[in-house]
């Protein structure tokens, strides 16, 4: 980076230390405060996942390593710790792991720069976001050292077991105001980046030259605003019903004869909790859309289509909800319908997917690691979808549901393919991060690693739900159905344990990478976006000096004028094509464009 | 009942053996299942979810061999050596093509599942005339709380919560054959009642009245479980389901209703949990 007087009109950058690391306006060192405060989520999450494993292999054997947590039964896992360490486990990895790391961390750091804009629109907000999500953090650590222990309702927090009836204590309680702070903190990152999207793009940066990457972050903002409120809501008259003796949720106990409606509860949480699934893929489907073009050094093909698919299933997740309680005892009429809108969410995922594979077709493929983890997203996601095909009809439902076969569709998608899409991003974007680069080498195996045990560890999921296997079962094998199934659940736990062991290659490469990595090149994917062309690794302060002015799409590779002109097979979003036929460069500019 | 196989790294074949051994010498306890398949199917239309979940599962195969062979394909043939086409796939051509392969798979996969769940469903899961028609039908109550399952036959009278009424804790005895309209709730949280060789369940929630039905083709016993998460002791939450033949499930009815009259204590409210039976 080079010092320059920064451009009229431009905060310069601050100088103190607490002002330039601690609380920033600036959408590059929110994205790294996400960044970092996601993957140590991302660290617990996992051990709690690898505790769970350990007691479906190991039941009722102390714990290796974690068993000093749980001094006071030896290091073996009871009942009541299960249930809180599966309850944790889903609700950190959701909103403390994924989200931060896809939204928080490359929503802010790719919308401004990718739409060459100099910051978001908002960025105070963005501070006040983060800072936010720190209070939720804090929070939800706190919520293990209280008596009782943390919240043990599932991360589905199904009333009435998360009121006072099921789950008393102030752990549950903690937890559920978390959701709500960490819920306020996604509403502010998800006005910030609606208000950027529509706002603050570069002259010439149409929607339909938006970075796909762009679109999918931009429709999981929109997903955020609009449904975040109702978990807020949820979680606030859960909180009542907890705190305050109000009666919402509770109906029917036998202590209290309350007057309100337990389904109510999953109303509103899957209202929100639909469109979250694909809150967490969409960014995911957003950088492989991207990523695999830029890999296939060919344009993505049909680029209408995948925003086309992207935004009817935006639409469509808010109206597929009910699958999930379809044995609530819901209408059936209703049921039915909302088994045909879950039907056909299938077809705009077949477009993204038929769009994935045509770019790769005649294609000039090159593996880096963001391309294999890109491919490796598809691979989990596509096993992820099609297994959902049965979860989405009733009849099929009636014995899947609530099984291993959900937890193992689920993972599939929003865990598989939202990390390994996650990672393509990590690897994707950290030299222009932290203008460092990490070990290639290192970077290949973690990706082996990991995408060959995450498919066995939720394949091996999908196989205990298939043989009957009900979910969160602290011994499956009580019941004597499930017997012979120990010996499947302990090699699923292997891989587990494989993939977790794994990580740890990824842990070293990243802090080599910030701290010794080699110095990173302006551009070293060579495509054409924004930030790799005209911004240099790390950005500066402003990003962008002046307003680029675009003129073409992201993924204009391969064309034949550009390269008899520039000798390249690529070409930047914002550069003109020089000393040539102005026809040419409007056949280049209208085939970006369509 | 017997013990758990398999706990705490005991030598689970051997408890699985024994176990079968037991259950076989005493015709009463449970099987196991082995393999990693489906649980078996001891019920009148539980074939229907299998065939679907197979049909399914062979489709998704198709499709899923067909989008690994394509990728692996592009990826080692149209690699670095390969000189990448210049086509932004919207032409005319392209974008009729993606829409005609995904309206196909469409059509066939979603159809198929469409088509046939919604049979099934009128025809059996959710056809209650049906059930309700049948003057052989047994109707059962069944009230879940943290971690049993209560059941409630109405006895003689036909009539539920009145004093022949038979009450059996997380113990379910049916007769072969005819078909069982439940119905079913919760006193405290969300619990599920799940017969996974029945492939069916249902949540019973408080504060409301749920119902499904199921019939069985054989006898045995096989295990009932609870599908819902309902705290610390859920796995525990676990019943057996008793399928015996109509004649000895006549004969324990009128015995078990006779006892219950002869026990019958109008002052315990508590006791007195069941509902008259509800007409959706």
């Amino acid at each position: 980076m080079h010092e320059e007087s920064h451009p009229a009109g431009v905060h310069p950058e601050p100088s103190g230390f607490i002002a330039k690391y601690i609380f920033s306006t600036d959408h590059k060192v929110i994205a790294k405060q996400f960044l970092w405060a996601g993957l140590i989520f991302l660290a617990v999450g996992g051990s709690l996942a690898m505790m769970i494993r350990w007691q479906w292999a190991f039941p009722g054997r102390p714990v290796p390593l974690f068993g000093m947590f749980l001094a006071r039964s030896g290091g073996v896992i009871t009942p009541a710790t299960y249930q809180s360490i599966f309850t944790m486990h889903g609700l950190i990895m959701i909103f403390f792991a994924i989200t931060p790391v896809m939204i928080g961390c490359f929503g802010n750091f790719t919308i401004p720069l990718l739409i060459g804009a100099q910051d978001m629109a908002f960025p105070k907000l963005n501070m006040l976001s983060f800072w936010t999500f720190v209070i939720s953090l804090v929070l939800i650590v706190a919520s293990f050292f209280v008596q009782l222990g943390t919240a043990g309702a599932g991360w589905t927090t199904y009333a009435p077991l998360s009121t006072g009836i099921g789950t008393p204590g102030a752990g549950q309680t903690l937890v559920v105001a978390a959701i709500f702070v960490t819920g306020a903190a996604t509403i502010m990152g998800g006005i910030n980046y609606v208000t950027t999207v529509i706002r603050l793009r570069a002259p010439g940066m149409t929607y339909m030259r938006m970075p796909l990457t762009v679109w999918g972050l931009w429709l999981t903002a929109i997903l955020n605003v609009l449904f975040v409120p109702v978990l807020g809501a949820a979680a606030l008259l859960l909180i009542l019903d907890r705190s305050f003796g109000t009666q919402f949720f509770i109906a029917g106990a036998a202590g209290v004869k309350g007057g309100g409606d337990p389904i109510l509860f999953q109303h509103l949480f899957w209202i929100f909790g639909h469109p979250e699934v694909y809150i967490l893929i969409l960014p995911a489907w957003g950088f492989i859309s991207d990523i695999i073009p830029f890999f296939a050094r060919k344009p993505a093909y049909w680029y209408r289509g995948s925003v086309f698919a992207m935004v009817l299933v935006t639409i469509l997740s808010a109206v597929v909800y009910g699958h999930h309680m379809f044995l609530t005892g819901m209408n059936p009429l209703l049921g039915k319908g909302f088994m045909t809108l879950t039907l056909i969410i299938s077809v705009p995922a077949e477009i993204l997917f038929l769009n994935w594979l045509h770019t790769l077709w005649k294609g000039s493929n090159r593996f880096p690691s963001p391309m294999l983890f890109a491919l490796g997203t598809v691979f989990v996601f596509g096993l992820g979808g099609l297994t959902g095909l049965y979860l989405g009809t009733i009849a099929t439902d009636l014995y899947l549901h609530d099984t291993m076969w959900v937890v193992g569709h689920f993972h599939l998608t929003m865990a598989a393919a939202a990390f390994l899409g996650s990672f393509s991003a990590i690897y994707f974007w950290f030299p222009k991060m932290f203008g460092r680069q990490m070990n290639e080498g290192l970077a290949k195996l973690h990706f082996w690693t990991s995408v060959v045990f995450i498919t066995l560890v939720f394949c091996g999921q999908l196989v205990a739900g298939y043989a009957g296997q009900q979910r969160r079962l602290f011994i499956p094998y009580q019941y004597t159905f499930l017997q012979h199934l120990l010996p499947l659940n302990r090699w699923t736990s292997y891989f587990a344990f494989a993939l977790g062991i794994s990580q740890f290659v990824f842990v070293y490469n990243f802090f080599r990478g910030v701290f010794a990595g080699e110095k990173a090149e302006q551009n070293p994917w060579q495509v054409g976006t924004l930030e790799w062309t005209l911004c240099s690794s790390p950005p500066p302060h402003y990003n962008y000096a002046t307003a680029p002015v675009v003129v073409r799409g992201p993924h204009e590779f391969a064309n034949p004028e550009v390269k008899k002109v520039l000798g390249r097979d690529w070409i930047g979003q914002a550069e003109e094509l020089p000393k040539f036929s102005a026809a040419a460069v409007k056949s280049a500019a209208r085939g970006a464009k369509d | 009942m017997k013990g758990i196989a398999g706990m705490g790294g005991s030598p689970r074949w051997t408890g699985c053996a024994i176990g079968f051994l037991l259950s076989t010498a005493a015709g009463a306890a449970v099987q196991p299942e082995s393999g990693l398949g489906l649980p078996r199917d001891v019920s009148q239309n539980g074939h229907l979810v299998d065939w679907l979940m197979n049909i399914t599962s062979v489709f998704n195969l198709i499709l899923f061999t067909i989008m690994c062979v394509w990728m692996a394909w592009a990826c080692l043939k149209h690699n670095r050596q390969h000189p990448a086409e210049y086509d932004h796939g919207n032409s005319k051509h392209s974008v009729t093509i993606a829409l005609a392969i995904s309206a196909f798979i469409f059509a066939v996969v979603d159809g198929n599942l469409f088509v046939n769940s919604i049979n099934d469903l009128d025809r059996e899961y959710w056809n209650f005339e049906k059930v309700a028609a049948n003057p052989r039908t047994v109707r059962l109550e069944i009230n879940a709380h943290q971690w049993a399952w209560d059941a409630r036959y109405a006895g003689p009278d036909g009539k539920f919560n009145t004093e022949d009424d038979i009450v059996t804790w997380n113990e379910i005895k049916i007769p072969v054959g005819v078909p069982i309209y439940v119905e079913l709730t919760s006193t405290d949280v969300i619990h599920s009642f799940y017969l996974p060789n029945f492939r069916t369940k249902m949540d019973a929630v408080p504060g409301q009245v749920n119902r499904f039905w199921f019939q069985a083709k054989e006898g045995g016993d096989f295990d009932i479980g609870c599908a819902q998460h309902c705290g610390t002791h859920h796995y525990k939450m676990k019943a057996l389901l008793s399928v015996v033949s109509p004649e000895e499930f006549s004969t324990w009815q009128a015995n078990a209703s006779a006892t219950a009259k002869r026990a019958f204590d109008p002052e315990d409210k508590v006791a007195h949990w069941g509902w008259d039976w509800k007409e959706f």
